[in-house]
């Protein structure tokens, strides 16, 4: 890090880092740290007073203590949750700490411990990190308490801990961390440390605000976009509209004469990376909007390509005909039983297909990144959820290797997938070589709604068989979509099941919430060569969409109330079958409602949480309403309560907008909608009333909650939808007449 | 040479082109960067600033437009940084990600000026032109109607 060369060790002040062997929980710690050298260790410099026991604690002498969330946060309250897991341990208000981002983003302890990459997404920062959170504040503790009890002379487990400070009661002595820091810097890691009791928790499970609203409201608050930097020169890139056209002639006569604007560059694609960047024309001015308008007067001609042809209309089509193909990879989810072999002799036999648009994530805050190249190492500034990403560009363009790259992270204004897409950091660090000054790429709104890296179109086609009673049979579901971009990790597809884990949400033995005699889910490989990106609640959107519309339309079939058609067809699942006994009941399921008003319902199970949401639609002036959602949920513990509510109004709110709104369109290989007046998102408005129930769940483990919300919601509105006009409606967005 | 107020101060830009969208001018030359950028077309709220005490998306006011008048941003709101909006919103711990909250305050800061009653009604429709992709609408909600000390939503 910060430019030492390849010779050396890599983290060089990482070594003092002390972990504990084990914890009360028996719980390896190794996840830590490769066993590191001791600070007595005679080749190590002297240590500084700073006390940095592991990767997520630092105490200075002066009492300052700051913890590292090594999590992007992008509006998630991620910062807030993480840093509460340490205090709470460490004994600190997580409110009043110094939070701040790793000076070494690349050191071992914060990588993803599923994933091996460096990197925040798959809500699992709280999930994921909960326990070894939880341990670097608790090892910390117990190192200051030992320098304490050590000054003292008193056994340390007479000694407790308070607000930062270390008291012995019985002789009424205290001694504040700062002032024990240097000692506790010596000491040699605890054999073991014990956790909290949760009962006694003071801030997880009771955190109703975050850490940084005060910045926020006045406009101190320093985004990507506000990062300002001598010589900076500002970026804007018109991309090929078409995926695979090529730049056949450039003429920068007329931007050059713009104020303001220094240089017009061509930035080549890099099809040979997997989510690389597509080729473009970067104008580069002293202000964004001097960029613009040099980006304006470019005359560019594009090359044909082979996506010239492509029209999203078509897509379906397309997708129907590759389920059964032979030339298509089907890959088996969940099965089990014999779902053909039901077919013929089933009471009645129903089959639908369902279909949902390409969709944009559209963060408020555009795509926004400061990178600068010199003495062959790179800076970065801004928002990066994906420092692997950063590095790969590092690495791919411009040849620097991790050593000497340095990322000064900051909070970004909305990332919902967006901020997993490497094509901008690939961009960047193109310009900032080829310049040598900082470089903001900034995109602007036109530039988001075509990136392309966003939620791909879907077929789902569904088939189930009712026997005489009514009884659910068997359920077939070919779900047709490209794979993600799980894709883009190298080796990802070679292991012999060749599943994509995020295309096959709620659709697995774990997830899928209904076990009837035969089953036979499938994901069908296909790739329609516009790329797919990560998307807020990724393939759980169709997914949940097309099983939650069906269970409901064979329940109908049956002619039994889809709640309890669902509550029939689900086993052992008992936190799945209360969230969706609470949320009917708080919706007033089965009681009488006034005259053009109508319930739906679905459920869904995610990020070890489970949701139920019910929609109450109404036909006001003529056309259908979505007058309320009402859900309840399952987290187990949740961490920060007000950060949960936030998550799952944001997914209703999401839910809603991917019923009634979400939708891009690609007409001969371009993408047709452009700004927010042709593509349409949640607006105050537009809001029904929400009723949001957490539920106080299991206290041992808290599940992920960011995109728990929104799965669910499509379904429930279409149900809801049917219930009031008899019309089944199988595509969206929905038609509210 | 173009004149303005500027968060009560008085300034004169000389190299500024008179198109220039008030944003940038903001954003780039004043270094007041409180107020953001989302969309470039008035669709989305986050630019957001008074032109004489209204509500005016900045990103659709060329420089020359605001000459001669008065321009309040989210960093003039309040000498001390505590309108009763940025109390409010402090305490309802509206702001997620932030990016909208400065547009957002400012929107509903235009609707406290016109001394119009605080409803629900009133709300949506001073602050449906926000955009908030987080979804803090319902917190939003609450927030002005702190600050305004109306009685709550039933």
């Amino acid at each position: 890090m910060n430019r030492i060369d390849d010779s050396r060790i890599e983290l060089p002040r990482r070594v003092f880092l002390k972990q504990a062997a084990t914890v009360a929980s028996g719980l390896a710690i190794a996840l830590y740290l490769p066993g590191g050298i001791a600070a007595t260790d005679p080749k190590a410099p002297t240590p500084a007073r700073e006390f940095e026991p592991n990767a997520w604690v630092r105490v200075l002498p002066d009492g300052t203590v700051k913890l590292v969330v090594h999590k992007h946060d992008s509006g998630t309250g991620t910062q807030t949750a993480l840093a509460a897991c340490v205090a709470e341990e460490l004994d600190v208000n997580p409110m009043t700490v110094q939070v701040i981002t790793p000076e070494d983003p690349f050191f071992e302890s914060y990588i993803h411990p599923v994933w091996k990459v460096f990197s925040t997404g798959g809500s699992t920062s709280v999930s994921l990190e909960y326990e070894r959170l939880r341990m670097a504040g608790a090892t910390a503790r117990a190192l200051l308490i030992t320098a304490a009890a050590q000054q003292w002379k008193v056994r340390p487990d007479s000694c407790t801990t308070e607000d930062g400070r270390v008291l012995h009661a019985a002789s009424k002595r205290s001694l504040g961390y700062g002032e024990l820091a240097g000692v506790a810097a010596t000491l040699p890691a605890p054999a073991n440390v014990t956790l909290k009791d949760p009962a006694q928790f003071k801030y997880i499970g009771k955190l109703r605000h975050k850490r940084d609203a005060a910045a926020k409201v006045c406009g101190r608050f320093q985004y990507s976009i506000d990062v300002q930097l001598p010589d900076m020169l500002v970026a804007v890139i018109e991309r090929a509209p078409v995926i695979g056209a090529k730049v056949l002639s450039v003429d920068s006569t007329a931007a050059l004469q713009v104020p303001g604007v220094r240089q017009v560059l061509a930035v080549p694609g890099r099809p040979d990376v997997l989510g690389g960047n597509l080729e473009g024309v970067a104008v580069l001015a002293d202000t964004f909007w001097a960029a613009q308008e040099g980006r304006k007067v470019l005359t560019i001609q594009w090359s044909d390509s082979p996506l010239a042809g492509f029209d999203s209309d078509r897509l379906s089509g397309a997708q129907a005909k590759a389920i059964g193909d032979s030339n298509t990879q089907t890959v088996k989810a969940m099965a089990h039983g014999d779902v053909s072999g039901q077919w013929p002799g089933a009471a009645q036999l129903l089959e639908a297909d369902y279909t949902m648009p390409y969709k944009v994530q559209n963060p408020l805050e555009p795509i926004c990144i400061t990178a600068q190249v010199k003495d062959n190492a790179i800076t970065y500034w801004g928002g990066v959820q994906v420092p692997s990403m950063a590095l790969e560009a590092a690495q791919t363009v411009c040849a620097i290797n991790k050593a000497n790259v340095t990322i000064h992270e900051r909070v970004s204004g909305g990332s919902f997938g967006a901020r997993e897409a490497k094509y901008w950091l690939f961009e960047v660090a193109f310009l900032a070589q080829k310049t040598g000054v900082p470089v903001k790429l900034l995109n602007s709104r036109e530039d988001e709604m075509h990136a392309l890296f966003n939620h791909p179109a879907t077929l789902h086609r569904v088939k189930g068989a009712l026997d005489a009673h009514g009884q659910l049979s068997a359920l077939q579901l070919h779900a047709v979509s490209p794979a993600s971009p799980e894709q883009w990790e190298p080796g990802y597809f070679q292991r012999p099941d060749h599943m994509d884990y995020s295309t096959t949400e709620a659709i697995t033995a774990w997830d899928f919430a209904y076990r009837p005699p035969h089953l036979d889910l499938n994901w069908v490989k296909h790739e329609s060569q516009v790329p797919s990106g990560w998307y807020r609640s990724v393939s759980f959107i169709p997914n949940v969409f097309a099983v939650e519309s069906f269970m409901d339309e064979l329940a109908h079939a049956a002619g039994q109330d889809p709640l309890v058609f669902r509550l029939a067809n689900m086993h052992e699942r008992p936190r799945h079958v209360t969230v969706l006994k609470q949320a009917a009941e708080r919706a007033g399921w089965g009681k009488p409602l006034p005259a053009g008003t109508a319930l739906g319902i679905a459920t869904n199970q995610g990020y070890s949480s489970f949701i139920a949401v019910v929609a109450r639609v109404a036909t006001v002036d003529g056309k259908a309403k979505v007058e309320q959602l009402t859900c309840v949920v399952d987290c187990g513990l949740a961490v920060s309560p007000g950060g949960v509510e936030e998550q799952i109004y944001g997914g209703l709110m999401w839910g809603l907008g991917h019923a009634l709104y979400d939708r891009l369109d690609i007409k001969q290989g371009r993408v047709v909608q452009s700004n927010f007046h042709d593509y349409r998102v949640p607006r105050m408005a537009d809001m029904p009333t929400t009723d949001i129930l957490v539920l106080d769940g299991e206290p041992g483990k808290p599940g992920g909650v960011g995109e728990l919300g929104s799965p669910s919601v499509v379904p429930a509105i279409a149900n809801a939808l049917f219930a009031l006009t008899g019309v089944r409606q199988r595509s969206t967005p929905l038609n509210l007449g | 040479m173009i004149a303005f107020t500027v968060n009560g101060e008085r300034r004169e830009l000389d190299e500024a082109s008179p198109s220039m969208p008030l944003l940038w001018v903001l954003r780039d030359q004043l270094k007041l960067t409180g107020t953001k950028f989302g969309c470039g077309m008035g669709l989305c709220g986050a630019c957001t600033v008074h032109l004489d005490g209204v509500a005016v998306r900045s990103c659709q006011l060329p420089l020359a437009a605001v000459a001669g008048h008065s321009i309040t941003t989210i960093e003039g709101l309040s000498p001390t940084q505590n309108h009763p909006l940025q109390v409010a919103w402090v305490a309802e711990d509206v702001p997620q990600c932030g990016y909208c909250q400065s547009g957002q305050i400012m929107s509903a800061a235009a609707l406290l000026n016109t001394g119009a009653a605080v409803t629900d009604d009133s709300i949506r429709n001073a602050m449906s032109g926000n955009i908030c992709r987080c979804g803090t609408y319902g917190r939003i909600n609450k927030a002005i109607k702190r600050a305004a000390n109306a009685p709550k939503e039933a």
